[in-house]
């Protein structure tokens, strides 16, 4: 692998995994979803450096550029977050409708109950007057 | 508490809501009245509040089919027999709810659907027959019931159905139609037709409008194709 590209690989890698990092340390990000991100960073720094792995798998795979094989994986990478997250999103999208819905009827609740009490209060100061 | 309930979704329907709960109280007297209002932005809840009716705020829009399972979810709590599902509208003539009780009467079905096309005639665009043409020969070919209307949203269901269909994902956010007449057959429960006047909607506009008749249809079918693949709970 060209050292150029190496360096711009592992640059990239080590500013996505220590981004992540500080999000998580901030709580901007929740841990257990930034898991996947790191996973990510800290693969595209292994891939910089691990020559002796990359390069005879690219030469096996049949690909004559090694950084491709980088390339390829980070994207298979890349789709299996996507694919996560959408996961996540669907789930919260069920429980948003559960809580809305709840919040809906019981607020409908409280309105009847707010209802009755008046009246009850109002019946109890008539009575108390006569 | 009477035993038949008139669930009406309604997403910023301040327009149309007066008339359709008016005709509704009118022509259906035995029959309490609940408006679901689906996170609108207009004065849709205060309108139907000062009609005198039920009223649910869901406090943002989750969606047609969404708005209807809370209904069901109230009636399920309030312990109802009966809910009648009827459109914000305006399209789905109020005084055709008797052709739904009769038919259930009738026949013992556990669902009735309106149909626009077994009572006067309806207009509609050459796609949406299409569409509704084709979910109707996939709903009977699946449950051997000639259905002219799937996509039908005026509705009469008994307890069992409502309870049912309000439990967790067993009712869709966004389109309840064939598919939910076929998870219906599939549970063994009766379905039938009625005869219901519709009208098209007054302000032309509708939800199967722009690019979404083609997501309508990719989603019905991929909701079919769920029916068939899942096992029964």
């Amino acid at each position: 692998m060209p050292l150029g590209m190496r360096i711009v690989i592992f640059v990239t890698g080590t500013l996505l995994f220590f981004t992540i990092l500080e999000l998580v340390r901030r709580k901007k990000f929740r841990e257990e979803l930034s898991l996947a991100w790191l996973l990510i960073g800290f693969g595209m720094i292994l891939a910089s450096i691990a020559d002796f792995v990359i390069d005879p798998l690219a030469f096996r795979l049949g690909i004559s550029y090694p950084p491709a094989l980088v390339f390829i994986f980070i994207f298979f990478l890349l789709v299996l977050v996507v694919l996560y997250f959408s996961v996540v999103v669907s789930d919260l999208k069920g429980r948003n409708k559960e809580l809305s819905q709840k919040i809906a009827l019981m607020e409908y609740r409280l309105n009847t109950l707010r209802k009755k009490d008046r009246v009850s209060a109002d019946n109890e100061c008539r009575s108390k007057d006569s | 508490m009477k035993s038949y309930l008139i669930i009406i979704p309604a997403f910023n329907e301040e327009a149309s809501l007066p008339r359709v709960l008016s005709d509704t109280k009118q022509s259906n007297p035995d029959a309490d009245i609940l408006v679901v209002n689906d996170g609108s932005t207009d004065h849709t809840s205060e309108i139907a509040r000062h009609e005198g009716v039920k009223v649910l705020d869901i406090p943002f829009n989750i969606g047609y089919g969404g708005a209807v399972q809370t209904g069901f979810r109230f009636a399920t709590e309030e312990g109802y027999e009966f809910v009648i599902t009827l459109d914000g509208d305006a399209q789905h003539d109020p005084a055709s709810v008797r052709n739904l009780i009769e038919e259930m009467q009738r026949e013992g079905a556990d669902v009735v659907i309106g149909s626009r096309f077994l009572g006067s005639p309806y207009s509609m665009s050459a796609a949406r027959k299409i569409g509704v043409y084709m979910f109707s020969r996939i709903a009977r070919l699946y449950t051997g019931i000639p259905f002219t209307d799937p996509t039908s949203g005026f509705q009469l269901l008994n307890r069992a159905v409502f309870s049912h269909l309000s439990a967790g994902d067993n009712y869709p956010l966004d389109y309840p139609d064939v598919n939910i007449i076929m998870a219906l057959h599939k549970k063994k429960l009766k379905v039938r037709e009625a005869p219901v006047r519709m009208v098209e909607k007054p302000d032309g506009k509708s939800m199967h409008s722009g690019f979404r008749p083609l997501v309508y249809v990719a989603r019905m079918f991929l909701a079919i194709l769920m029916v068939l693949l899942r096992r029964e709970d």
